[in-house]
């Protein structure tokens, strides 16, 4: 073994690789043993491993909200427990917006690592869960929420497992402040089983390599992935980029939220991504905390400038997110944030769209901006409290070189919730889920097509919250390419229809179908550059209609 | 009892005869022939016939293990497809399940599905989750759906409505339909092919049968009457991906259960061999030229996993077409001989990507001139570049060390031997990383488990794998180089069938479970009538389960015997015992579902321990040195190091590693500190110590 100034290439992939397989083998324990429909088929959860001083060494591969929040997490609980406080056995549990994720739903555990009674570094999982109390089910709910004690729960950092021992007071005061104490009970436990395992494996790999090298190791993965994330922003012809963009509202008969982005690239490997031109924040549960709009800047600028290379803090370290305080992207506490999910798709959106006019070859027209309804209330089959959480999906916008991707998840990355599941767990049938034709931006490449679901509620009564946008403001094509079609929301849509807000919130009642209607996203390139075959075989595959190519790109059959 | 076995693989199409009268076995091996595989497959069999001076007329049992489903839908080049489906859901197959596998790569595609959109069309219906009819189905839009089909000229088409794993009728009503209107239309149907919930995958298994369909229906007819031509009297078994052996009609019908053909069929050698040896719980390791397989036996029955994915893009899960079809359960990583190894960020990477066959590694000389992981073993000195393969490639060491300095050792700045075991053990690593997802995070204790080497590169890799996971036990049988064709001679025909209910277990339950098991078992014996050896059928059942409010579920073997009252608590007194050995805890008291319940037909029939394998397939016989000079980071580098014929070892009686044995199918490396001898069953045996610490 090599001395601790410079550690062996072997050894240090060997290192590498294991704490890249213990984030993964943490989330895929998490989600075969959760209970909630979010984590096990949504995968809306997240790992991280940090060292001692809750710097941030490895993520698993799952939901990017949550793993761009992690380094301030863990560096908040050692504000909250300074190492010498931890022992081994403990974790700690939270969920407050402003040090977690932005939202209530979202818990994170974390757990720190003892090698023979010294502190060797930390495991950590988030999760949303189904429910976290508050003024509507799944605790997301938009409108006539104006302070965030409104939104359920708030727990700031609890010692919630002692000396391995879970701590049944604190888990009584959790479960009875929420609506579906089962399943956040099994989410709550599958968290804490999942770290455990990783905590083992962690434990392990110090003992077999001794802390001196992999200290040494941290040290050259954080450095390096600084190093090649500086050489890719480097790449970026240097200058200012901005863009602006509004979200439709926040909640019935409220005005557009401002989104202004300014990204600066020095030209010598750095980026700031400011978002201080922004809307104030707004008094509804949709703003986003600093630590939720790091997140997601962050992802964009390593989807543009390093997209494989594994996070962690030291490719987070060129990147410098700023938002100007109490404004929408950086709200002071108790600013209410439940539908902040909402927000993410366009914290990138803003961001292509700036970064268009540097690296056009590499931006893409705007998404379909996605949905995600909570249908809530009591099963009258079983007496029981369910909670309907749904994501809505659809396309990507035109690229260089291809059309959109039809209905695939952006930014955040989850996996739908099948027709079958959703109907066998709660009181709900579906009509329809298909794509709408006509509906992505024309262009050379054009944008995917927007998503259509009818969902009709089979119990008596429940409570219907949407989160959607793009109702007012449609999905932005690049360098010629045309909008997609803004989106619709439909109460009973096949008698006298009621168009619903993107944000709305109300009762419904046995038999009401709520048809939630995604935009299409975005084209790019002019129209008239398509090629001809590639919209005859639109037309074929119902894509298009033969009247919309007409109209679009002059097409004749 | 005379039987003949065959697997195509992607490179060889191996042979073993084995006549258990007389006691005798026969090997072969010959190029496989991928535009009509029956060529090799032909060839092959008048060849080992004639070597064996057996006719075809007094063969018992030919079974068979195939990759031609699988490469059908791996090229896309099977069968013009069309889908019948549920109005308003035409997209099910066209959205899937939307997650990326790459988070932070937004310009991925999704993988392309069998058909296109045109080819889609709706049906006025709907079922219910529990199997009511909500809306009937409407005749005039089963005929507009029958007159698109014809119009598009489909051979072959699926039909897969919602929910109808609960209620099959409209789906059956709409195959007697089409058959009516055009009987030469094949049809699969997903309350047949994947009678379970979850619409994405039961839809894509279906259309994926259909799509095989027309291509393996041909393939084993043509086998079956080329057969019957020579002579050959009785059914022609094939292999499922599930591990039993199948009857040629139901695999024409079901041509998606034979996907996983030549994998399953290893996996059921090691089984076999684990007996042999004494061990319950066996690890199989199966490591070829792109990838390495792992997968396990438990309590001595191959471990099964419910679906699985075809075609994967870098070995990522969700990258592929998934499955609904029992598989034994198997991990596949991109880590094989030709798997190429590179600098990136100053650390190793080895694979996915795969110098193949052509070009190869740097070492075969066709021009490949990137390091891989064969190179890297040539230059560690596991490897006689005179006695690879039997002789039959004659390796390049000078290219080989050539490749390494230059993608590896230079921008290091590490030596040759240095590089080159990085390599080295960089690829074993990530096949421990795969190799724990089987054992330890699915609850298999390692120490307790032997590990079954076989592949062209498993034997050369397997003692340090076994070493990092902590297997005590490394057992590399003969034959390894045709591991799948012998596995074939232990495999039993077997019919599992399978349905979705949903039912919160409790005393109430017992009824509905027997019911369920009723019909099931009624669709078996239908089954059962295409196996003309189908006497003694041994049951068993197993169902999968879960934590009500779970959504994935955990396999739990049900007890045998009649289903009356207190079944249901013991099934899920069962389930806590699965769920505490997988997760490592039990919630005792919460309320139990179960979700999918199968049946299982096993008809005993395979020549289980009955094999005594000898001969080797190629043997050049030649003279080789007694040393040479190995790599062992143990002894501080290259070490002389003894090179034993693996013919030679028995009368050795046990050798202390390092060293190398040499058998013409693959090389075994002997760790320093380790100890392998034959064993009374015939198989290399090496015994792993654990306490020597890696670097």
């Amino acid at each position: 073994m090599s001395t601790a100034d410079k550690i062996d290439p072997v050894t240090l992939t060997v290192i590498w690789n294991a704490l890249m397989s213990i984030a993964e083998e943490l989330g895929i324990t998490l989600r075969n043993t959760a209970f909630s429909e979010g984590v096990r088929e949504g995968d809306d959860f997240s790992t991280a491993i940090f060292d001692r001083n809750a710097c941030l060494v490895a993520q698993g591969n799952f939901s990017p909200g949550h793993l761009g929040s992690m380094p301030a997490v863990a560096k908040h609980v050692l504000e909250y427990f300074p190492p010498k406080a931890l022992r081994p056995g403990d974790s700690i549990l939270l969920n407050d917006s402003f040090l977690g994720s932005g939202h209530f739903p979202d818990t994170f555990q974390v757990m720190p690592v003892f090698v023979d009674d010294e502190m060797i570094g930390m495991v950590a999982c988030s999760a949303h869960q189904v429910d976290m109390g508050g003024a509507a089910p799944g605790s997301q709910q938009v409108h006539g929420i104006t302070e965030a004690f409104q939104e359920g729960l708030r727990i700031l950092p609890v010692r919630f497992v002692r000396g391995g021992e879970i701590q049944e007071d604190i888990l009584r005061l959790v479960l009875g402040n929420v609506r579906m104490p089962d399943k956040v009970r099994g989410d709550l436990l599958a968290q804490h089983t999942a770290n455990m395992s990783a905590a083992t494996r962690l434990e392990k790999l110090f003992r077999d390599y001794g802390t001196d090298i992999i200290d040494q190791a941290y040290k050259t993965f954080l450095d390096r992935s600084e190093q090649t994330m500086r050489t890719a922003l480097a790449k970026v012809p240097a200058g200012k980029y901005s863009f602006e963009d509004y979200l439709d509202d926040y909640g019935p008969s409220t005005d557009p939220v401002k989104i202004a982005v300014d990204v600066t690239f020095d030209g010598k490997g750095t980026v700031e991504v400011d978002f201080s031109r922004s809307s104030d924040a707004v008094p509804a549960a949709i703003n986003s905390y600093i630590n939720y709009t790091r997140a997601y800047a962050i992802f964009a600028i390593k989807v543009f400038c390093d997209a494989l290379q594994p996070q962690n803090e030291g490719n987070m370290r060129p990147i410098k997110v700023t938002a100007r305080e109490g404004s929408f992207f950086n709200p002071r506490f108790p600013a209410p944030s439940g539908g902040r999910a909402a927000v993410q798709i366009r914290i990138f959106d803003a961001i292509n769209g700036a970064i268009a006019q540097a690296l056009p070859h590499r931006a893409m027209g705007a998404f379909s901006h996605w949905s995600n309804p909570n249908i809530g209330g009591i099963d009258d089959r079983t007496g029981r409290p369910f909670v309907m959480y749904d994501v809505g999906l659809a396309g990507y916008g035109g690229r260089a070189g291809r059309d959109g991707v039809e209905a695939l998840s952006p930014v955040m990355n989850c996996s739908n919730i099948p027709v079958e599941v959703h109907e066998t767990n709660n009181p709900v049938l579906v009509h329809r889920l298909e794509l709408l034709p006509d509906t992505g931006g024309a262009g050379r490449w054009r944008g995917g097509c927007g998503l259509r679901k009818d969902v009709e509620l089979l119990a008596a009564r429940a409570t219907l919250s949407l989160l959607g946008d793009r109702h007012r403001f449609a999905p932005y094509g690049l360098n010629g390419g045309e909008t997609g079609t803004k989106a619709e929301s439909l109460l009973n849509p096949d008698r006298n229809a009621m168009a619903l807000g993107s944000k709305e919130i109300r009762e419904i009642s046995r038999g009401d179908v709520v048809s939630l209607r995604l935009s299409g996203a975005g084209g790019y390139g002019p129209p008239s550059e398509r090629d001809r075959a590639a919209i005859a075989e639109d037309i074929v595959d119902g894509y298009v209609t033969l009247a919309f190519a007409a109209a679009k790109y002059g097409y004749r059959a | 009892m005379i039987s003949l076995a065959f697997d195509i693989g992607g490179t060889f199409t191996d042979f073993v005869l084995f006549d258990r009268r007389a006691d005798r076995t026969w090997f072969l091996k010959v190029p496989s022939t991928p535009k009509a595989p029956e060529k090799a497959v032909l060839a092959g069999i008048d060849e080992i016939l004639r070597k064996a001076d057996i006719e075809l007329a007094a063969v018992d049992m030919v079974m068979h293990a195939t990759t031609v489903a699988t490469n059908a839908i791996i090229e896309r080049k099977g069968a013009n497809v069309g889908l019948v489906t549920t109005e308003g859901f035409r997209d099910i197959l066209i959205i899937g399940r939307q997650k990326r596998y790459e988070t932070y790569d937004l310009y991925i595609d999704k993988p392309a599905p069998l058909l296109k959109r045109r080819h889609i069309h709706e049906v006025r219906e709907r079922v219910a989750y529990d199997g009511t009819v909500l809306k009937p189905l409407d005749p005039a839009s089963v005929e507009t759906a029958i007159d698109a089909l014809c119009k598009s000229a489909h051979e072959t088409v699926a039909v897969s409505l919602l929910h109808a794993y609960a209620n099959p009728s409209h789906e059956h009503e709409i195959r007697s339909r089409i058959l009516q209107r055009a009987p030469h239309i094949a049809v699969s149907i997903s309350s047949e092919v994947s009678p379970k919930f979850r619409e994405y995958e039961r839809t894509n298994t279906t259309v994926a049968n259909a799509y095989i369909k027309p291509l393996v229906d041909r393939y084993v007819a043509l086998l079956q009457s080329a057969l019957s031509d020579r002579g050959y009297r009785h059914d022609l078994f094939i292999m499922q991906s599930s591990g039993g052996l199948v009857a040629p009609d139901l695999a024409r019908e079901y041509p998606i259960r034979i996907v996983e053909s030549g994998p399953a069929a290893g996996v059921l050698m090691c089984a076999d061999v684990g007996r042999q040896e004494g061990f319950n719980q066996v690890i199989t390791f199966d490591m070829g030229g792109t990838t390495a397989k792992l997968g396990a036996v438990d309590e001595g029955k191959p471990a099964l996993v419910p679906s699985f994915e075809v075609d994967p893009i870098r070995y990522k899960k969700g990258s592929g077409l998934p499955i609904n079809a029992p598989a034994l359960e198997l991990i596949e990583i991109g880590a094989g001989g030709g798997s190429v190894a590179r600098v990136e960020q100053g650390m190793i990477a080895v694979g996915p990507e795969s110098a193949g066959s052509e070009p190869g590694p740097a070492c075969y000389g066709r021009g490949g001139k990137r390091a891989t992981v064969t190179d890297a073993n040539l230059v560690l000195g596991y490897i006689d570049p005179g006695y690879f393969n039997g002789g039959a490639i004659k390796l390049d060491r000078a290219a080989a060390e050539a490749a390494i300095i230059e993608d590896l050792a230079g921008p290091l700045e590490l030596g040759v031997g240095e590089a080159a075991w990085g390599a080295h053990l960089i690829a074993t690593k990530n096949m421990e990383h795969a190799m724990r997802l089987v054992s330890v995070e699915r609850g298999r204790d390692p120490r307790r488990c032997v590990l079954v080497a076989f592949g062209g590169a498993g034997p050369l890799h397997a003692a340090r794998l076994a070493r990092l996971i902590g297997i005590p036990t490394v057992v590399v049988p003969l034959g390894a180089g045709v591991g799948s064709a012998v596995g074939l001679l232990q495999a039993d025909p077997r019919i599992d069938v399978t349905v979705t209910r949903v039912l919160r277990l409790d005393m109430s339950t017992d009824d509905a479970i027997a019911a369920i098991y009723g019909g099931l078992k009624i669709q078996a014996e239908q089954e059962l009538r295409h196996l003309k050896a189908a006497h003694q059928v041994r049951w068993s059942r197993y169902a999968y389960m879960r934590y009500a409010g779970q959504g994935f579920e955990i396999q739990v073997d049900l007890p045998d015997g009649d289903i009356s009252t207190g079944y249901a608590e013991l099934a899920v007194e069962a389930f806590h015992e699965s769920y505490a050995r997988k997760h490592r805890w039990a919630e005792r008291g919460a309320a139990v579902e179960g979700v999918d319940w199968v049946l299982v037909a096993t008809v005993p029939a395979g020549s289980h321990g009955g094999l005594r394998l000898e001969g080797a397939v190629n043997d050049s016989n030649q003279a080789r040195a007694p040393v040479r000079k190995a790599w062992f980071p143990e002894k501080g580098g290259f070490t002389e190091t003894r090179v034993v014929d693996r013919r030679a070892l028995s009368a050795l009686g046990s050798l202390r590693g390092p060293a190398i044995v040499e058998d013409p199918d693959c090389t075994v490396v002997i760790l320093p500190g380790d100890t392998v001898h034959i064993s009374s069953a015939g198989n290399l045996r090496i015994d792993v110590s654990l306490e020597e610490r890696h670097s």
